[in-house]
């Protein structure tokens, strides 16, 4: 089967975990968009069950449901026999556009890094052209791109990219300190970082810094994640090529890529290899490179050279790990860091998932969904602030599209666990969300 | 460090952790997925049958009448007991109620086809349906719902001489939706005002002096408010009977463990699939689970081993036929060649070979060599994955493993007393 671009979607690395299906239901009992809605039957049905009927070169799919699936990977997650369900529902979901075609609304979704570079031209103009209701209620009727869902602003201070830039403008011709060749590190920032949050960069960047590593920025590429989860496979595959030939050289020079948005560490390192079949030295490489953020923090930690000079954030913190986070497998490790941090208190989210799961509750047709699957989080979240009385003013999370989701369901603003940390150093503001 | 690293969230795995973390230790628990208690009815079975099928009345005595090398049987009846007790006592305390085994023999239960199901303690709502109870039965169904069928189930226990009927109220009391699984409707029974319309119904179609048996679908978190409040507004006793997989009482189970061992500072990290192990000097030194890309390694002074067995996931069956014990590759006391796994009749009174095989441990609880040697100073083992016991048949599933986590744990405290913390090697 090939997709519109060409891309062909291969089955082979989940057809022989079929078999290991038995059947259990467990799966469909913790999937929360099954518990929320009849559109989808759940991941037993959509995955394994459906996989039976589905062939490489079949055009009809056996339904249309698993387009309900949000990709949030909790199926994965609480299987007993270790069945990758939402690999095969991604897979599918790419069958079906590859059949179909590619709505609109889905491409534009897709296409975070072109919308981030478009809008950051004049952003305050394109701030006021997207957020105002007129055109909400037009890109709702018209795309199906949900009214009341919470779509980011672009930064009217600049981009990360301006900042970077600027920076080395202010320190050119000063003489730098000589970095340690050894404490070096590539900062992967993603789109949000770049046209959205540039804070939560600064924040990186600042923490990195205090450790004394010179940090790199090379020029990089949306991760493809949106658009692996809308099934364009093919654009998908092209940015990741891209990504692979200007990064995997760092990682071959044993320089750490390390990345503050969750799900692009995820697909860099295995989401686009998986679902795109890239499993060539040069993409290997660069997964192997990889590091969430606080997984790489943690091994500093664990080798004793992580800073401890910190000052005291006397608050209480719902921190929420996303599904992206816990699907890296690494266990929650923005918990143990956090945890060192004089005064602050972190109390731990056991919901499933925040409902949003990258672009799939801004869809029309989903965004009641997505707000009922993240009604368990809102309600950890209000549980904790009413048992703390006031004293909790943030909630964290490592995922930008969760965060804009955590606001949106709980009317608190919402940090990134860097931003904490960056604060916790006395580098940055958490209010203004400006370094210091 | 860590001290203890538990591999296996299965029953097995979360007791052991609670053990070794209520003694102090700091413990870590890693699985690749939720564990054993999901399928089961959330009853603690003791030992139901001798393995040539003889039904048990008291699971201490039975015990002492199994082979030798039964691990139940090198736990000893009265600690085993204790084990399951002391397991209750835990949950009931943590608000998810167990009773029955104060009478320390065998109660039986009907099971989701209407027959009786030995046991040896259960949660308290599925104890009015005890069958040497002689009140009559009114067994409930859902149109609709999958996987209960009350007319089978009443007309299975009248065969067996128990006075019961059955009755099939709309699905729609439960929910408005078209499909929905056990526990997204136990989940919608937690609204009050569903319990009161399903309470209205129940209480329109029982007779007097007749008990409710219901799926067990009563609430998964605030499961006691609903089973009381049913109750109540009905008149008349109400039971569950557990349904086939997914299992509400066995999720009620595992969410009361796991919050008990988030309260002991525990984490219990799922779709953690151990990949690799390092060990030098007859110790385990790591064990390192698959990321989303280069593997974790998790290190502790030591390990215990609670990954079950065949259907636990903790064997596994290559190409070439032959079962391995999937993470340290221990040796197994399976027959080397299929053609001996199995009996020749399906039904064979005697079981199935391949069913009773697994990990060997000498006497203390550390997976061995043929002559009683540990295999690792550091490693412990428990639960289904431990040779000769067949739990499925002998309906010892739970107690097995209650009973060998508190077993192991025991051994293991007392091998880290004597030695103190276990050397941690260079
Ligand atoms: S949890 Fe895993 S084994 Fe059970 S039904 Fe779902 S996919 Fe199959
Ligand atoms: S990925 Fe999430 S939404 Fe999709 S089937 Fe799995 S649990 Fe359900």
């Amino acid at each position: 089967m090939h997709t519109p671009s060409g891309h062909s979607i291969s089955w082979h690395s989940v057809d022989h975990a079929l078999d290991a299906c038995i059947k259990c239901n467990i799966c469909t009992s913790y999937c929360p968009v099954s518990a929320v809605t009849d559109r989808f039957p759940g991941p037993k049905y959509a995955g394994p069950q459906a996989q039976r009927f589905r062939k490489p070169d079949q055009l009809l799919v056996p339904d249309d449901s698993v387009d309900f699936c949000s990709g949030c990977r909790v199926c994965n997650e609480v299987c007993p026999t270790g069945v990758p369900i939402a690999e095969m529902n991604a897979r599918a979901r790419a069958q079906i556009a590859a059949y179909r075609g590619i709505p609109l609304r889905n491409r534009l979704l897709g296409r975070n890094e072109l919308l981030g570079r478009v809008g950051s031209v004049m952003p305050a103009v394109a701030n006021f052209a997207l957020h105002n209701p007129l055109s909400r209620l037009l890109a709702d009727k018209v795309l199906g791109i949900a009214r009341e869902a919470p779509l980011p602003r672009w930064s009217e201070s600049g981009t990360l990219g301006d900042w970077l830039r600027r920076r080395a403008r202010a320190s050119f011709g000063k003489p730098r300190p000589a970095a340690d060749p050894a404490k070096r590190v590539v900062y992967f920032h993603g789109c949000a970082t770049q046209y959205y949050e540039p804070f939560v960069g600064k924040a990186a960047i600042a923490v990195l810094e205090h450790h004394g590593y010179e940090v790199i920025v090379p020029p990089q590429n949306c991760c493809g994640l949106p658009l692996l989860s809308n099934g364009e496979f093919g654009a998908a595959a092209g940015y990741h090529r891209r990504n692979v030939a200007t990064l995997a050289g760092f990682a071959r020079a044993g320089i750490p890529i390390v990345g503050t948005s969750t799900s692009c560490t995820l697909t860099l390192k295995e989401e686009a290899p998986e679902l795109l079949d890239m499993h060539e030295e040069a993409a290997l490489t660069l997964a192997q490179g990889v590091w969430d953020f606080f997984e790489w923090l943690r091994v500093l930690h664990e080798a004793g050279e992580l800073r401890t000079d910190f000052r005291s954030l006397p608050m209480t913190l719902p921190y929420h790990a996303p599904c992206q986070q816990r699907a890296h497998r690494v266990g929650k490790p923005a918990l143990e860091i956090l945890g060192l941090i004089p005064g602050l208190r972190v109390v731990e989210s056991r919901a499933r998932c925040c409902g949003i799961a990258g672009t799939y509750g801004y869809k029309t047709e989903k965004y009641r969904i997505a707000m009922d699957v993240g009604e368990e989080l809102f309600a950890f979240v209000r549980n904790v602030a009413c048992d703390q009385m006031g004293d909790v003013r943030y909630t964290a999370c490592d995922s930008e599209t969760c965060r804009w989701q955590l606001e949106h369901g709980t009317q608190l603003p919402s940090r990134h666990p860097v931003e904490i940390l960056a604060a916790a150093y006395g580098l940055y503001n958490l209010q203004e969300r400006k370094l210091t | 460090m860590l001290d203890l690293l538990v591999i296996g969230a299965g029953l097995a795995g979360l007791t052991a952790a609670l053990g070794a973390a209520s003694a102090g230790r700091s413990v870590r628990v890693i699985a690749k997925g939720l564990g054993a208690p999901l399928w089961s009815a959330g009853t603690l079975d003791l030992l139901g049958y001798l393995p040539d099928h003889t039904p048990v009345r008291s699971p201490v005595e039975g015990i002492s009448r199994l082979p030798a090398e039964h691990p139940l049987r090198q736990v000893g009846g009265v600690s085993a007991a204790r084990a399951v007790r002391e397991l209750a006592a835990t949950l009931s305390a943590a608000g998810l109620a167990y009773g029955g085994h104060a009478q320390d023999e065998n109660l039986y239960l009907p099971s989701a086809v209407g027959s009786a199901r030995p046991v040896y303690a259960a949660p308290v709502a599925q104890l009015g349906g005890r069958l040497d109870d002689p009140a009559p039965m009114l067994i409930t169904g859902f149109t609709g719902l999958r996987d209960f069928f009350p007319h089978l189930i009443a007309e299975n226990l009248q065969r067996q001489g128990h006075a019961a009927r059955a009755v099939l109220l709309p699905l729609s009391l439960l929910t408005d939706r078209h499909d929905a699984n056990a526990v997204h409707l136990a989940q919608a029974l937690e609204a009050p005002s569903r319990r009161q319309a399903l309470a209205a119904a129940l209480a329109e179609v029982v007779a007097p002096g007749e008990r409710i048996g219901l799926p067990a679908l009563l609430g998964v978190e605030p499961h006691a408010a609903v089973w009381s409040d049913i109750q109540a507004a009905v008149g008349a006793p109400v039971f569950e009977i557990p349904l086939l997989p997914p299992s509400v009482p066995g999720m009620r189970l595992v969410h009361t463990l796991r919050s008990r061992l988030a309260d002991l500072g525990v984490r219990v990290e799922l779709n953690m699939e151990a990949v690799a192990f390092g060990a030098s000097g007859g110790q385990i030194e790591w064990v390192a689970t698959a990321t989303s890309a280069r593997p974790l390694r998790h290190r502790a002074r030591a390990v215990l081993l609670a990954t079950g067995g065949i259907l636990g996931g903790g064997f596994t069956c290559g190409p070439s036929g032959a079962l391995r014990e999937v993470v340290f590759d221990l040796p197994l006391t399976t027959p080397e060649t299929r053609d001996r796994w199995f009996a020749p009749s399906f039904l064979d009174p005697a079981g199935h070979a391949v069913f009773r095989s697994g990990v060997r441990v000498n006497a203390d609880w550390q997976p061995c060599d043929a002559s009683g040697n540990a295999l690792y100073t550091n490693l412990w083992a428990a639960g289904n994955l431990l040779a000769h016991a067949d739990a499925i048949r002998t309906r010892s599933h739970e107690g097995l493993a209650v009973a060998t986590a508190a077993a192991a744990i025991s051994a293991y405290l007392a091998h880290a007393a004597t030695f103190g913390r276990l050397p941690v090697a260079a």
